[in-house]
């Protein structure tokens, strides 16, 4: 009962000021107010921790350039000018295998059977394993972060895209063979549209956890790229480098999901719901789930 | 047998976005019935019929006016049938009836039982709900809603989720369990057959929550649907809804 | 007579179905190690990646040196004890986005974000705060696992039936009746799944962290065995680490049916 009703609102949020203040975008504003407040507040308390405004400091000369401590600053595009390539050859990789991979596990059932654990293994196996074996195996480059990637990912894409091609409910086809609907259109009109948001969710997949794979190969294995500089950074015990990485591969990873993935995924989705402005939970929840299936190691 | 008393009773309801209208569901509605009856509410759909059994049990409150349910004037217990089973999921038939009694773990058992023999579900006991039919979970609605011995039994279209069949011999089996105890009834129907066949007193309400017509049925239980005088009072009825229409359809222009 | 010939060819198709789906896994088995075999003494060399019966021999020498017990313990006892601080956290956080527009709106950007944070800036974060120690990982674990949590809280009370909690009012429940038998129960496999989901990545977390900075566990283990060059330790410490998390995780989904069998019922319906 508690949950049904609502408390009355108290005179505070019939102002104007308070009405903006309790809105859904007062609300998120105050977050991010808050979250700037308690870091600054936890740099004051641990020694170590850098605020806010020397991060941003920090990752504004390492993109305007300067020098400090003898490292030369300034190389913040070469780095991603690295990173980036070695990335997207493990992610379109990943996701053109894994996805083959996923429909032979979704359709045929015996390969199913002789893939499902396997594939649990190579689930469960930490991508820093990967990224230890490569750099043994391929020595400091390209190679290692680039196969890291590729190992990775790969088993996320297909478990997704198999459980794409299994969630095509069986009535959908009985109804199909009922009307004898051609194979084509089938699949045109119903496969396709049914594995599609799989599709994109294992990309999402792929890209964190490429992302988080190619960071860590380049921590351990590369003379660049933007993992490397963070290393360079914390093994310099220079914290406020290291966090601002951080913040940085952060904001790439959100700039990649709301201005490329989310768009293109919302338009997959289009005749699931009708669009709401709402903080949309459910949309978040999704993606949460997928991604607590990601090895992060 | 209690007394439901309603005076006066307006509800309107709040509107959910900014810039939309309220809605006024049920429009100053007085009436009041007692004793051993049987008292069906029709009326076309969104006509505020499950608002007003809402406001009755105490779910909801009344935006005007006044409803009083009494027992010998205290405080009537109440029964409620919904138009959806609304049993616990997670929980088996038997705790389900446990779940709202008030009697001891024992004997709080034996009534339960007693209930659900009545409505053919002695071997349901420790089955899930998801286990049964929904013809089956709705009769352990309507033993449930039996089973708290109600003053008062409130039942919202109990019977218009199931299939013709099924609603028939739960329809005859609720007349039987009716004739052995004699609670008060408000049910809630939009099938004026079901209306005829069930009730002493038909309530009609029309759109926008008025009372519109209020009617006694004066035919011997059990009745049938066959019998020239049952076809006549339904007729009746229906030719009322007729009007009522009308009505609506000049009124709108 | 036909139904028990068509029931005994259901159970013989059954029963086929099961056979093929058994030989199955054991060939995938087969195939996996006999691969695994093939790459590393053809493809690469046994250097560079050790065959099964070496990774084998290693599993067997960190077995029978006997303190590999401690570094399991003190790994999972990290797990448990960042899981803990993240249901602490995440229950009342979810409670109040499933409770509230406002404190939806209000942490909404922060709880899906924090959970699409890369594992290694989580582990980078605890080691700049904590340093090498116990802490360290502890943070991580909880930093990684309360988005779960509290989404999960949040999803399971915004799905409470408002329905069943009318029928209690009308029925005149209390509200402690209600709580018991209708929002816990609605909530509890929201948590569960919760708590599963986030044991997933809550062990690699804790591990890649030790892998950063710890001076013991299975992830410092995993480290010495890599400055080392010791590929086949590396794997055997992984390995062992995995299946220890695959039966815990087969237990807690064993658990999880058990607890919500109603479930299966109701979609069977
Ligand atoms: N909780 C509510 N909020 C807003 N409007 C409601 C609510 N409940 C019912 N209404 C409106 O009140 C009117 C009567 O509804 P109801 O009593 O459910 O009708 P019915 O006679 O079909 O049972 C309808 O127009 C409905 O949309
Ligand atoms: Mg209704």
């Amino acid at each position: 009962m508690s949950v049904a009703t609502r408390l009355n609102r108290p005179p505070f949020k019939r102002s104007p000021v308070g009405r903006a203040l309790t809105s859904q975008w007062g609300a998120r504003l105050t977050s991010y107010v808050v979250f700037i407040i308690g870091w600054q507040l936890l740099a004051m308390l641990v020694e170590r921790v850098p605020g806010p405004w020397e991060t941003l400091d920090f990752i504004w000369r390492e993109v305007s350039g300067g020098d400090l401590g003898g490292v030369r600053r300034g190389q913040f595009l070469e780095h991603f000018g690295a990173t980036v390539p070695r990335f997207a050859i493990g992610l379109t990789t990943s996701f053109v295998v894994g996805t083959v991979v996923g429909i032979a596990i979704g359709s045929v059932s015996f390969v199913r059977a002789l893939l499902s654990d396997v594939l649990l293994v190579f689930l469960a196996l930490p991508a820093i394993i990967w990224a230890f074996l490569t750099v043994m195996w391929y020595g400091l480059g390209w190679e290692a972060p680039v196969y890291t990637v590729i190992l990775s990912a790969t088993p996320f894409v297909a478990v997704n895209v198999a459980q794409g091609v299994r969630a095509v409910s069986p009535e959908l086809h009985r109804m199909s063979d009922a009307f004898g609907v051609p194979r084509n259109r089938r699949l045109r009109s119903l496969m396709l549209p049914a594995v599609t948001g799989y599709l994109f969710t294992g990309l999402r997949f792929a890209v964190i956890i490429g992302w988080n794979a190619v960071l860590l190969a380049e921590w351990f294995g590369a003379t660049d790229g933007v993992g490397w500089r963070a290393r360079l950074w914390y093994d310099a015990a220079r914290y406020r480098g290291f966090i601002g990485w951080a913040i940085i591969f952060i904001v790439f990873i959100f700039l990649l999901d709301g201005l490329v993935l989310s768009p293109i995924q919302k338009r997959a989705f289009r005749w699931r719901k009708s669009a709401s402005d709402e903080v949309d939970l459910e949309h978040g929840l999704a993606d949460m789930e997928a991604i607590a299936k990601t090895p992060f190691l | 047998m209690a007394t439901l008393k309603i005076e006066n009773l307006t509800k309107t309801f709040h509107a959910h976005s900014k810039g939309g209208l309220p809605t006024r569901a049920i429009q100053d509605i007085s009436f009041e019935m007692s004793g051993q009856v049987f008292v069906s509410l029709v009326g076309p759909s969104g006509c505020g019929k499950s608002t007003l059994l809402n406001i009755v049990s105490g779910v909801d409150t009344p935006s005007t006016g006044t409803v009083t349910v009494t027992q010998d004037g205290k405080k009537a217990r109440l029964g409620y049938v919904f138009q959806d089973p609304r049993l616990l999921p997670w929980r088996t038939v038997m705790q389900n009836m446990l779940y709202v009694s008030d009697l001891h773990e024992e004997e709080g058992r034996a009534n339960a039982t007693k209930y659900l023999e009545m409505v053919g579900l002695e071997h349901a006991h420790e089955m899930y709900p998801g286990q049964l039919s929904g013809g089956m979970q709705q009769r352990v609605g309507i033993a449930r809603a039996f089973s708290v011995s109600p003053d008062l039994l409130l039942m919202d279209e109990p019977f218009s989720h199931l299939d013709a069949i099924t609603a028939r011999s739960l329809r005859e089996e609720l007349q039987v369990m009716w004739n052995a105890t004699k609670k008060t009834v408000l049910f809630v129907t939009h099938d004026v057959l079901e209306a005829v066949q069930l009730s002493n007193r038909i309530i009609t309400l029309a759109h926008g929550g008025t009372v519109f017509d209020d009617t006694t049925v004066e035919l011997p239980f059990p009745r049938k649907a066959s019998d020239p005088d049952f076809a006549a009072h339904q007729a009746e009825i229906l030719g009322r809804f007729e009007v009522m229409e009308a009505e609506r359809a000049a009124a709108a222009g | 007579m036909a139904e028990a010939a068509t029931l005994e060819g259901t159970s013989r198709r059954l029963a086929g179905a099961r056979l093929r789906r058994a030989s199955g896994v054991v060939l995938g088995w087969g195939a996996f190690v006999g691969l695994w075999a093939f790459t590393s003494s053809v493809i690469l060399t046994e250097f560079t990646l050790p065959g099964p019966l070496k990774v084998w021999d290693a599993i067997w020498v960190i077995v029978t040196a006997g303190s590999w017990a401690d570094d399991f313990l003190i790994s999972i006892s990290k797990t448990f004890m960042g899981f803990a601080i993240a249901v602490l956290i995440g229950t009342p956080i979810g409670y109040l986005m499933g409770r509230a527009g406002y404190w939806k709106a209000f942490f909404h950007d922060g709880v899906v974000g924090a959970g699409s944070v890369p594992g290694i800036v989580y582990a980078m974060m605890a080691l700049v705060i904590f340093g090498i120690g116990y802490l360290g990982p502890v943070l991580a674990v909880g930093l990684i696992s309360m988005p779960f949590i509290a989404l999960n809280v949040a999803e399971g009370l915004e799905g409470v039936d408002t329905d069943l909690l009318k029928m209690s009012k009308a029925f005149g429940r209390s509200e402690r009746q209600s709580l018991r038998h209708i929002l816990i129960p609605s909530i509890l496999p929201f948590a569960f799944a919760g708590v599963r989901l986030s044991f997933a990545i809550a062990w690699k977390v804790e591990a890649l962290t030790e892998v950063f900075g710890s001076s013991n566990g299975v992830g410092f283990q995993i480290r010495f065995a890599f400055q080392g060059f010791s590929i086949p330790r590396v794997l055997a410490w992984t390995l062992m680490f995995i299946a220890l998390l695959l039966l815990i995780e087969r237990a807690l989904a064993v658990l999880e049916r058990w607890l919500f069998r109603w479930r299966t019922w109701e979609q069977e319906e």
